[in-house]
């Protein structure tokens, strides 16, 4: 079984690690404990000291934190409970519109805004801009992803967490309380 | 097994896989364990086996498709219909071809008319697990004294199959009847000659019978390629070692792949949407039902559950379309097995790694399951939603390898595919028409590490090739004045997509050429794909065109010509040449209106790929270097990433300080002009409820969404806060 340094994953998250390296890495039997080494990882380069259970995306984790699973950034900003999109708690700025969307695209490269929205996600702790979607009104945003965290650590990495909790989407439910 | 029926040898193997969670009932791979070095030898030589068919049939077939573009696929398979191994080439499908042997046996054909050696059978219909009438599947049974060991299978794309206008990318065929030739599970030889008669129907109804019936023989001669040399290695290996090895391939498959998604991803419910636009409204159609512009709803959710099986929906997908881009769910799982191939489970690319999928059937009526509600879909062209689709795949498990660190494997969705077919009489006199090869190479999404490979990549196959000019040159009555990377053309990102190129191709002696600017996935009102982590997407899809031009009197004054797409507010087909029909900014597809003519000049652009990662984040010696390259200019690179550069020595070179500046400003500026979530929804939600600068097309594609899937309807509503009996309309 291989086995990476922590040195070179860093390299590879960079994109700095040689391409023979890489390519070593990508055709070699995967390292099984590749996932603890990347976590503290990212563990070392956040602003925060919140235990990570999951890198959602190179920006957003889901952390430990008071009893509770919540979604933050690398800055430390919170956007809450990780089974509510996190999307509902970023800062929003959306091109729908000829002006909006000539700011970065130009000419015969624009899309047509009553067929497409730009939607920037931006983190309201760093202004990082999180994700993008390209999306027609009326397109709920996406819920990337809803991990079932029990499962993973319990059945999958044989280390059950503690304080299991309900998988279930609850981004209706806030925009229930919104609507009330 | 043996003396069952095949069509009792494949309930046996659904029941075995029910009761043991092994294909073909298989707990353990006996010779993988008791000799594993015969074991990876044969699979090798099967392997190697299928490429020498490939070889042999893409260089007998003579047409430009196959024998430049090696747009192909032979494979072999077990009695039962499963791919054991397949060639290189188009491998989007194997999936299809499996099915189909599977439908030859489930229809009856083994009691009548039978199989023997020799025997050649064929599908292209959609109506019975086709993709489009342009992709012969065809099937030979292979015998080993007396017994039906094996299967032999190909597809090629044939440049014509005589759908209602020339081609194969027939996006406008308004019906299946107007699809072209079909060839209904039929069997159109015996004793390795195709019947005389299935030779007189493809001349009388394609409009390249030579090149199509040079594909017949070509997938023929490679079908029969795997029969002999199979007949050595059972020869060599012995039947029981084949048959028995045959099978624990395809379960070796499926253990590798559910092993790769126990390891490398996380359970949990993924969620992308996808759209894709058809703009046809106001352009010649054939039928007055085609005077519309259509918009595609391409949703994916994809559960991966605790024992690692995959749960995969498309609820959501909007309505049959009156074009043809209608898929039907056999072909769709099809395109997906290649997804999967390329992504999971490519170690022994066979039918093993999607059998772990639990594939919901896609809405009745929709474009992914048309014919349930419109038995009259067309499906000229089904790739183009499919392949749309399948993007969401690549980065989904992209998405999953970062979670578990798995960084090198992680990689963003692709762009967009626009093809183009001439038709018309070439320089030789001779009438032809057909696809050219530029789409098959187009950017490659960004990967975790480092930005996608320009001109390097192709969704539908791994066989990414665009070919070469002289080849295309010597088909088709055009010269190519260009083909070079576009500028900014894959999305901008911490990792950008590889950029896609520009063909600029000058119309030369011929009397007359029509211009297909087709959609294999083409997206030309709306940009290609979203971004992902915060990168902006890809543009969308712009050709252009100048006919009746001044460029025959550049050419006699040896002045500059055209040999690019130019900027994206100063096409070069508009600032370069004079002409008197100047298009510089066409949405596609489209069929020009009439003839182009020599010295007429084509710019058609090919994608690059999603991008990945907030664009400011983007190391400024990348954005230099591209600078330095001409793949990006300097708006882009200050106003996009942030980078200030300046020229010295003739380079650029970015200037720290000013860039931190800029790209602090950048985040200021973002801070700024967001809102949080919630102002948004309360404005948002108004707007969607008055339909505010909806385009009709949005429109009705949420209509059908809606109405093909009530589940998904109500939580759309119950997003946007919108009365229980809230509907689009039409």
């Amino acid at each position: 079984m291989a086995e990476f340094h922590k040195a070179d994953i860093e390299k590879l998250i960079d994109g700095v690690l040689p391409w023979p390296a890489t390519q070593d890495m990508l055709k070699s039997a995967k390292d099984t404990n590749r996932f603890d080494k990347y976590v503290e990882i990212m563990q070392e380069r956040v602003s925060f000291d919140e235990p990570i259970l999951l890198p959602l995306t190179p920006m957003l984790f889901i952390v430990a934190k008071g009893g509770e699973r919540v979604v933050q950034c690398r800055c430390g900003h919170d956007f809450g409970d990780y089974r509510v999109n996190w999307k509902l708690s970023a800062l929003i700025r959306v091109r729908d519109d000829e002006e909006s969307i000539s700011e970065v695209y130009k000419g015969r490269e624009m899309p047509d805004p009553s067929w497409i929205q730009i939607r920037e996600y931006i983190c309201g702790g760093c202004g990082a801009q999180l994700e993008v979607e390209a999306v027609p009104r009326g397109c709920p945003p996406d819920f990337d992803f809803l991990p079932d965290l029990d499962t993973f650590y319990r059945e999958w990495l044989g280390r059950p967490l503690p304080d299991e909790a309900e998988c279930v989407d609850r981004t209706l439910e806030r925009i229930g309380e919104w609507s009330r | 097994m043996a003396d069952l029926s095949l069509k009792d040898q494949i309930a046996a193997n659904r029941e075995a896989f029910e009761k043991t969670g092994s294909l073909f009932g298989l707990e353990r791979l006996k010779r993988k364990e008791t000799d594993p070095g015969t074991y990876e030898a044969v699979w090798h030589i099967l392997s190697n086996l299928c490429n020498a068919a490939w070889a042999t049939g893409c260089k007998v077939s003579s047409s430009p498709i196959a024998a430049e573009g090696g747009d192909a696929l032979w494979g072999l398979h077990t009695p039962t219909g499963e791919a054991i191994c397949i060639s290189r080439g188009i491998s989007a499908h194997a999936g299809l071809l499996s099915d189909m042997i599977k439908n030859f046996i489930d229809i009856g054909y083994e009691e009548y008319p039978g199989f023997k050696q020799g025997d050649i059978f064929e599908n292209n219909d959609p109506h019975y697990g086709g993709i489009h009438s342009p992709d012969f599947d065809m099937c030979m049974p292979l015998f080993y004294e007396g017994e039906l060991v094996a299967w032999a299978s190909c597809v090629s794309h044939v440049a014509d199959a005589g759908s209602v206008t020339p081609g194969s990318i027939g996006f406008m065929n308004p019906d299946c009847y107007s699809d072209g030739i079909a060839i209904s599970m039929e069997r159109v030889g015996e004793h390795d000659r195709f019947y005389p008669w299935y030779e007189l129907r493809i001349r009388s109804r394609t409009r390249t019978p030579d090149f199509v019936m040079g594909d017949a023989r070509g997938r023929l001669a490679g079908c029969i390629t795997i029969r002999d040399r199979l007949h050595d290695v059972i020869e060599k290996y012995g039947l029981d070692f084949f048959k028995e090895a045959s099978q624990e391939f395809v379960e070796d498959s499926r253990r590798y792949a559910v092993a790769r998604v126990k390891t490398q991803t996380v359970p949990g419910r993924i969620r992308k949407s996808q759209f894709k636009d058809l703009a046809m409204k106001g352009k010649p159609v054939l039928l007055a039902k085609q005077d519309v512009d259509c918009m595609f709803n391409l949703p994916m959710e994809l559960t991966i559950n605790a024992d690692a099986s995959v749960d995969l929906s498309l609820a959501g997908a909007s309505g049959t379309v009156p074009f043809g881009e209608n898929i039907s769910p056999t072909a769709l799982k099809s395109g997906l097995m290649m997804g999967y191939s390329h992504i999971i489970g490519f170690d022994m690319f066979n039918s093993g790694p999607i059998s772990a999928w639990n594939i919901e059937m896609p809405p009745d009526g929709s474009w992914a399951n048309p014919y349930p509600v419109d038995y009259q879909a067309a499906s000229g062209v089904a790739w183009a939603p499919a392949v749309t689709w399948v993007s969401s795949l690549y980065e989904v498990f992209g998405r999953l390898f970062q979670m578990r660190g798995f960084i090198e494997e992680m990689a963003a969705g692709s762009g967009t595919i626009m093809t183009a077919e001439f038709s018309g009489i070439n320089q030789t006199g001779m009438y032809l028409t057909g696809l050219t090869l530029e789409q098959a190479s187009q950017g490659s999404p960004a990967r975790g590490f480092a930005d996608g490979e320009n001109s390097a990549w192709c969704i539908y196959t791994p066989e990414a090739d665009f070919g070469n000019a002289e080849i295309s040159e010597l088909y088709y009555p055009i010269l190519f004045l260009g083909r070079n990377v576009a500028p900014d053309s894959g999305g901008f990102g911490q990792f950008r997509g590889g950029l896609g190129h520009t063909a600029v191709w000058m119309v030369y002696n011929t009397p007359g050429l029509e211009y297909q600017c087709g959609d294999a996935g083409m997206r030309s009102k709306i940009v290609g794909n979203h971004g992902m982590y915060g990168a902006y997407p890809a543009v969308p899809d712009r050709p252009g065109y100048g006919h009746d031009t001044n460029v025959k009197e550049l050419i006699d004054a040896q002045k500059p010509l055209i040999h690019e797409r130019g900027g994206p507010e100063n096409p070069a087909v508009a600032m370069a040449i004079e002409a008197r029909d100047v298009q510089d900014n066409m949405v596609a597809p489209f069929v020009t209106p009439e003839p182009l003519q020599d010295y007429d000049i084509i710019v058609h652009p090919i994608a690059g790929a999603e991008a990945m990662g907030d664009p400011i984040a983007r190391d400024p010696a990348s954005v230099v270097k591209d600078l330095n390259e001409g793949w990006t200019t300097e708006r882009v690179a200050s106003e996009i990433y942030g980078v200030v550069a300046g020229k010295a020595n003739g380079s650029y070179v970015a200037d720290g300080a000013k860039t931190e500046k800029q790209r602090q400003a950048i985040r200021k500026e973002r801070l700024e002009g967001a809102i949080s979530f919630k102002d948004w929804w309360e404005q948002e939600r108004e707007k969607v409820q008055a339909r505010e600068n909806m385009d009709p097309a949005v429109i009705r594609m949420w209509a059908g969404s809606m109405s093909l899937a009530p589940k998904y309807a109500e939580e759309l509503r119950r997003f946007w806060n919108l009365p229980d009996d809230f509907t689009f309309g039409s």
